[in-house]
């Protein structure tokens, strides 16, 4: 407990009126947003579970096929982060050479980092576990006892998650050849979310809604079945809450009780292993990542060279940026992610029921291509928050270099923000293109999306640089945290205001002209101005949300 | 060549410094010392254009600091008192990245950096990532950016944290034959011996206010000390203000 008081003391601080890093606005805004998805997480699942109970024989099965889905997608989850968190903790927090030095046992040390590890990792999972199952206890009536028993049971399945990862970073920083240990982790963790995020958009977990697809009932109860291993720790969790549910206390406790002393045996496990390795381990991950590649070189010309058309300065800026992002293997998790995220985004286009549905296909496939618009700008302002935002942050303490260096801080915001707006701008292209190709739309809302995309693009790359530039963070350990403070909330806030707002302002006359050409009507003068309106005041907002941002950045920066 | 006057800088609760005036002269060493929190960093900061000051100017070669901040930072070589780099960059790539930004030929930059490096022991570990260099090799490597440009001005924060005696000994050196080239350096320390062996003048300032400058028997005047050593005429001035 002494080794985490300051952690406790640092947060209690943070909360104090009169001090200078005052917390309660953020944690307002935290909780706003945090209450807002909590009920939009409940209401999808409560309405979901409605619908299952309306389907005859099947209904529980399914509802039950969904809760196991849940937990076994919590847990991935779960060792994911807990992987990435216990490495960190563990191994790479700049206070542990200060913690080391004192007269505390190792596995002391150990722990408290262990129990801080858990709980960055899993808070946000419990958090957002509770809609999930206030909503299977309604639908199925359930008593108190239900939510303790499955709040008890998601704790051990965090334990669990955390133990198991912990366990296997003590092993591989033990055995593993020093200098490797972070990229090993990285790696590992990354492969296991992608294999989930693919393997669960592959088995299409939407046509369990649809029972006709399956040629028999036997095919789709088995397809049921599936996932449900009993050694596994997710099904003794699932049972707990599933028996619970259904009042049947003595296989839940069973199950719980099968939970609470695997997460026992791990940890005592954990212990031993700690006093045996850790300290090992903890000298070892002192040493220098080594470089995983030498200089790319192609007949003596190194890649530098296809920068050449920049200018001197933002040539080097660029180099600079990309190298030290390619050598951060704490960067490729989320390289990995976004990969795994389009191949999901463009599979679910092409898997797309449009010849089942009830309206003219035509008109349908538009409609989704116009949405595909708000969802493409959506992803690439998520990718914005990670990337873009904390740009001007990750220039860290070294960021005394810039300020004297003979380069204004204009200069300096304009060249972050091409750095990042180039490729931004070809992936959300790629996505809309590609997107649109799958869905056969017509030349008129290609070119709309196109045009559309190529405007936003750049408001949002220029939001986030700017906002990054009011609000960084310069002593941050891991300033692509710095997407979660005020500035990376409010970033996020005004990135789908905008997006929103020049959806809507497009939305009214991108209907007209459309339902115009399918039954061949002209327009009136007023409905040309309506959409001449429309239009600049769309272009206005997306060029005001270039200029403005940044000039307020550069404005901050100077100030500091 | 460095002329400060009425220079203030003031956070709100505290008044860091406070209508600040001196100069410097070409070629001259100015040792600049004061207790913790005396406003030394914030000055040396301020000189360098990392941050604003409330009020006054600072004129650097007859060049406006705040007017042409630009042109004012490419004739001056600024060294911070904590070594803070891009650590996944190596040696020579962050030496580059410094020469792009202060435009410094290609060729020469090669036959300077590796000049430079040799000088600093830093040949050897030029294509080593940052990150696994030595607090002591960090600082020279700043030093060592600090001179690729060949600057008119030298502004240094304690340069001589973190350094190696045979270190001090060689950046003594450096500093004193840049100098001797008409090169105005102008160093902040708690190093009293520092300042004593290598300044023409030094500066107390205590509180954000400049107390006395001179010569040590300038200072030794000041603080009526008769020839005192510079460490007893420092503890006489910050206990008499």
């Amino acid at each position: 407990m002494t080794l985490l008081r300051p952690r406790l003391l640092s947060a209690g601080n943070g909360l104090k009126p009169g001090t200078r890093n005052n917390r309660w606005t953020q944690l307002f805004l935290f909780l706003l947003i945090g209450l807002a998805f909590w009920i939009g997480a409940f209401l999808i699942f409560y309405r979901v579970l409605i619908y299952f109970q309306s389907v005859q024989n099947f209904g529980d099965i399914l509802a039950m096929k969904l809760l196991s889905m849940m937990i076994i997608t919590f847990f991935t989850l779960l060792l994911f982060s807990s992987i990435i968190n216990t490495l960190s903790h563990l191994y790479l927090s700049r206070d542990l050479p200060l913690l080391y030095s004192l007269p505390v046992d190792i596995r002391d040390i150990f722990f408290s980092r262990w129990f801080s590890s858990a709980f960055d990792s899993s808070w946000i999972v419990v958090a957002f576990s509770l809609p999930v199952f206030l909503s299977y206890g309604l639908v199925y009536q359930a008593g108190a006892a239900f939510y303790l028993a499955a709040l008890t049971a998601i704790v051990c399945m965090c334990l669990m998650a955390s133990a198991v990862s912990s366990l296997l970073v003590l092993l591989g920083a033990a055995l593993l050849p020093a200098g490797k240990i972070r990229t090993f982790f990285v790696i590992l963790g990354v492969l296991l979310v992608v294999l989930l995020v693919i393997v669960l958009r592959m088995i299409r977990p939407e046509q369990l809604v649809n029972p006709d697809s399956f040629a028999s009932a036997v095919l789709y109860l088995n397809s049921m079945q599936a996932l449900s291993l009993p050694y596994l720790p997710t099904t003794w969790v699932t049972d707990t809450v599933r028996f619970a549910l259904k009042n049947n206390w003595t296989y839940s406790i069973f199950n719980l009780a099968l939970s609470a002393s695997c997460v026992f045996s791990m940890i005592f496990i954990n212990g031993m292993a700690a006093s045996a390795i850790y300290s090992r381990g903890f000298s070892r991950a002192q040493t220098t990542a080594n470089r995983l590649s030498s200089p790319v070189k192609f007949r003596g010309h190194s890649w530098e060279g296809l920068l050449n058309f920049l200018s001197r300065s933002a040539k080097a800026f660029a180099i600079k940026e990309i190298r030290s992002f390619f050598r951060d293997s704490t960067q490729w998790p989320q390289l990995f992610l976004i990969c795994a995220l389009i191949v999901v985004y463009l599979y679910n286009f092409s898997v797309l029921p449009l010849n089942r549905a009830p309206i003219k296909t035509v008109y349908l496939q538009n409609v989704f291509s116009f949405l595909n618009v708000g969802l493409a700008a959506f992803v690439l302002s998520a990718i914005a928050a990670r990337f873009v935002f904390p740009a001007v942050s990750i220039e860290g303490e070294a960021f005394w270099i810039i300020q004297s260096a003979p380069v204004s801080m204009k200069t300096f915001l304009w060249i972050k923000f091409f750095l990042y707006y180039i490729p931004l701008l070809i992936l959300s292209e790629i996505l809309i293109v590609a997107s649109n190709l799958l869905l056969g739309v017509t030349p008129f809302m290609m070119f709309l999306s196109v045009l559309t995309i190529f405007f936003l693009v750049p408001a949002v790359v220029a939001l986030a640089v700017g906002l990054g530039a009011c609000y960084p963070d310069f002593k941050s350990e891991n300033p692509a945290l710095s997407v979660t403070s005020f500035g990376g909330m409010l970033f996020m806030l005004l990135s789908f205001g905008l997006i929103a707002l020049v959806i809507i302002l497009e939305a009214g006359p991108v209907y007209k002209i459309f339902m115009a050409r399918m039954h061949g009507y002209a327009f009136s003068w007023i409905q040309i101005l309506w959409f001449v309106f429309s239009f600049t005041f769309a272009l206005f907002l997306c060029v005001f949300a270039v200029l403005y941002p940044m000039r307020l950045g550069a404005i901050n920066l100077l100030k500091r | 060549m460095i002329e400060l006057k009425n220079l203030t800088k003031d956070y709100g609760t505290t008044l860091a410094v406070n209508r600040l005036s001196l100069d410097v002269a070409a070629g001259e060493i100015y040792g600049f010392i004061g207790p913790n929190g005396a406003g030394k960093t914030t000055t040396i900061r301020m000189m360098g254009g990392i941050i604003e000051p409330t009020a006054g100017s600072i004129t650097i070669a007859g060049i406006d600091l705040r007017k042409d901040p630009v042109a004012a930072k490419k004739i001056i070589g600024f060294v911070p008192d904590r070594p803070f780099l891009y650590e996944k960059l190596t040696g020579m790539e962050f030496l580059k990245f410094i020469a792009d930004l202060y435009s410094v030929e290609a060729p020469y930059l090669f036959r300077r950096s590796e000049e430079l490096l040799k000088q600093f022991a830093l040949w050897e570990w030029a294509d080593e990532i940052i990150e696994a260099y030595s607090h002591g090799m960090k600082q020279r490597l700043i030093i060592v950016a600090a001179l690729l440009h060949d600057p008119k001005v030298m502004i240094i924060d304690e340069p001589m944290v973190g350094l190696d005696p045979e270190a001090v000994s060689m950046v003594k050196d450096i500093l004193k034959g840049l100098a001797a080239q008409n090169v105005t350096i102008f160093v902040s320390t708690h190093t009293l011996s520092l300042a004593e062996d290598l300044c023409d003048r030094i500066g107390v300032i205590h509180k954000g206010t400049l107390l006395a400058q001179g010569s040590v028997s300038d200072l030794n005047l000041a603080a009526k000390t008769g020839e005192a050593r510079l460490e007893e005429v420092f503890l006489t001035l910050v206990r008499e203000a």
